[in-house]
């Protein structure tokens, strides 16, 4: 859909819809919502609803950076301590690597 | 008066010069003249019932005609101007077709990237392990050319069975209306492609290169990427990401066909497909024109989930005549202002408007040929189903037929459509050649499909209707393949060890 044929107030529900999805687990909503939204929220000139657009469009972008540093930080945690954990290691493994000799 | 000419070619590259040879259109006062030579138009139409179609295409942009109508009416009057907006219309449709040729060779060629370079960096993929889809039951298990060749075509065979009821079947549900029911289908498949067929690609992915990912991770993936998918293809998203989605998706299918189907039932299904596809949209009642039929009458896109839509933004000016082309496989030239995909909330809004504005256009033209009470309404009000949303397009078709040249419709799209099925079967040819590790038949089927697409874009332009996307390049793919795989390897490789270069 090209949002440049969109209303603003449609634009509005949009986001908003995209932001209170995003509390689903789903950071990818939040990021697509902020580089979606961030010409409409920062680069346009003023218009009724931006403001709130832009308090969406700043939440999303927080949200997904928080969630893609909290699971990167996990992701290399627990590369690293995979084998030390042992059993507890191997049950969260979704994929084994098969060893080499 | 050679700018004057000139501009219309411009006023198709950008919106601001539409807007410019607009100012200029009115300023020099040729407006009544543009309307007589519009009706001249008319006529000329009506006498030609055969050259009807054509020129259908060329009308919608009154603007452009009446330019070069301006350029013409000193020197020849009449008909020769006509016949030079007429040819200048070509020129410009061809010249158009050009850049979707482009728009559509990207997104054809990343489905293919995909496909094969999933095949050859991940071997579950081109392996067999004897599990076969439930429609092919003889898995060719026979050393017998012969046995192969038989359990092939019933393959085959049965496979098109159930690709044609399916089909019918569609077209039923969508005749009478049914889209509740289609919609489920189409989430629940795409639910099925997006979220299990993801899975095992993911886990496929992950095993070729040996990572180890741990269970949170990966059902935070699947989950993020799923339901990503599902909005951006069924409800509102990022036009560059539903295209995205839309091509992982035929990619995504291509590879489960080339890996469930047998070796020799592969290859002839592209060929019965193919011809399958000529007949659905070319004959009088296949099913896929009667859904393109059906789509215009009712003045609505199809279902989102089944096309991809390269969509190039330009202005016209004038009403356009909405003659909206296409099929759920096919490629489809697209009229302008319905290029955002159907059923997305706020095309529905939009929907009612644009309508109105067709219809306006369209009346003119019924109106001379028949009664303009289209089957349309007859049918929902037999099935009772016209109810509140028809008597609004009653309301609004009885306004004012009046047709004001210069009314401009700016960010109106237009776009070539290609169903997803073309991606999908064009995407297992260049599979199933890659899947045998020879990168020379790999590139001569790619060089082959695009030609053929080439040749069918070319086609749509001249013929300017529904085609069949998949015939010419699939048979282009097939003969490529089989001359490079059995002249043109053989060749080279004795050419290579008897050390002779030419």
């Amino acid at each position: 859909m090209d949002l440049s044929k969109v209303k603003d107030d449609r634009k509005l529900e949009i986001c908003r819809w995209y932001y209170k999805g995003g509390w689903a687990f789903l950071p990818f909503l939040w990021a697509v919502n902020f580089v979606w939204f961030y010409k409409d929220a920062f680069q346009r000139p003023p218009f009724e609803e931006q403001k709130q657009i832009r308090g969406y469009v700043i939440f999303s972008g927080i949200g997904a950076l928080i969630w893609s540093i909290a699971l990167t930080t996990w992701i290399i945690i627990f590369q690293k301590y995979r084998v030390e954990w042992g059993s507890v290691g191997d049950e969260l493994t979704f994929l084994i690597p098969s060893g080499s000799l | 008066m050679a700018v004057r000419v000139s501009l219309p070619k411009l006023c198709f590259t950008s919106r601001m010069s539409g807007l410019l040879d607009e100012a200029a259109g009115l300023m020099d006062g040729h407006i009544d003249e543009a309307r007589v030579r519009g009706d001249d138009f008319d006529e000329v139409r009506d006498r030609n019932p055969e050259r009807r179609h054509k020129e259908r295409r060329s009308r919608p942009r009154p603007e452009q005609a009446e330019n070069i109508n301006d350029g013409d009416v000193n020197s020849a009057p009449g008909r020769a101007g006509d016949q030079s907006a007429e040819w200048l219309n070509d020129q410009e449709e061809l010249r158009y077709g050009a850049q979707h040729v482009i728009k559509l060779f990207v997104p054809v060629s990343l489905c293919m990237l995909v496909v094969v370079s999933t095949i050859s960096s991940i071997g579950f993929y081109s392996k067999k392990d004897g599990i076969y889809l439930v429609y092919t039951p003889f898995h060719e298990t026979s050393p017998l050319a012969s046995t192969k060749v038989w359990n092939a075509l019933a393959n085959a065979g049965i496979l098109m069975v159930v690709i044609i009821i399916m089909t019918i079947g569609l077209i039923l549900l969508y005749k009478y209306r049914c889209y509740m029911v289609i919609h489920g289908w189409l989430i629940l498949s795409s639910f099925i492609l997006l979220f299990i067929f993801s899975y095992l690609y993911l886990e496929e992915c992950l095993r070729a290169y040996n990572i180890a990912l741990d269970h949170i991770t990966a059902v935070l993936l699947l989950w993020n990427f799923g339901v990503m998918g599902m909005i951006c293809i069924h409800w509102v998203g990022p036009l560059r990401l539903q295209q995205a989605y839309l091509i992982f998706v035929a990619a995504l299918m291509a590879l489960v066909f080339i890996k469930y189907l047998p070796e020799w039932t592969t290859w002839v299904v592209l060929g019965v497909i193919s011809i399958w596809d000529l007949v659905a949209v070319l004959t009088p009642n296949g099913p896929l024109r009667i859904l393109v039929e059906t789509a215009q009458e009712r003045n609505e896109n199809i279902f989102p989930a089944l096309i991809y839509s390269s969509t190039v933004v330009y202005s016209i000016v004038g009403t356009a005549n909405n003659e909206t082309t296409g099929s759920s496989s096919g490629v489809q030239m697209d009229s302008p202002g319905d290029t955002e995909s159907g059923f997305v909330p706020s095309w529905r809004e939009e929907a009612s408007e644009r309508e109105a504005a067709r219809r306006r256009a369209m009346d003119e033209e019924e109106v001379q040929i028949r009664p303009r009470n289209s089957s349309q309404n007859d049918v929902a009000n037999e099935l009772g189903l016209g109810d509140g949303e028809h008597l609004g397009d009653d309301q609004q078709r009885r306004q004012p037929a009046g047709r004001s040249p210069f009314r401009i419709r700016e960010d109106e799209e237009r776009g070539v459509k290609l169903g997803l099925g073309d991606f999908i079967f064009y995407s297992v040819l260049v599979g199933k050649a890659s899947s045998y590790g020879d990168w020379n038949t790999t590139f001569a089927c790619f060089v082959a499909i695009l030609i053929g697409l080439c040749l069918t874009l070319l086609l749509l332009a001249v013929l300017k209707k529904a085609l069949p996307a998949l015939p010419i390049s699939i048979t282009f793919g097939l003969i490529f393949y089989f001359a490079s795989t059995l002249l043109v390897a053989p060749f080279s490789d004795s050419l290579a060890s008897h050390q002779v270069f030419i």
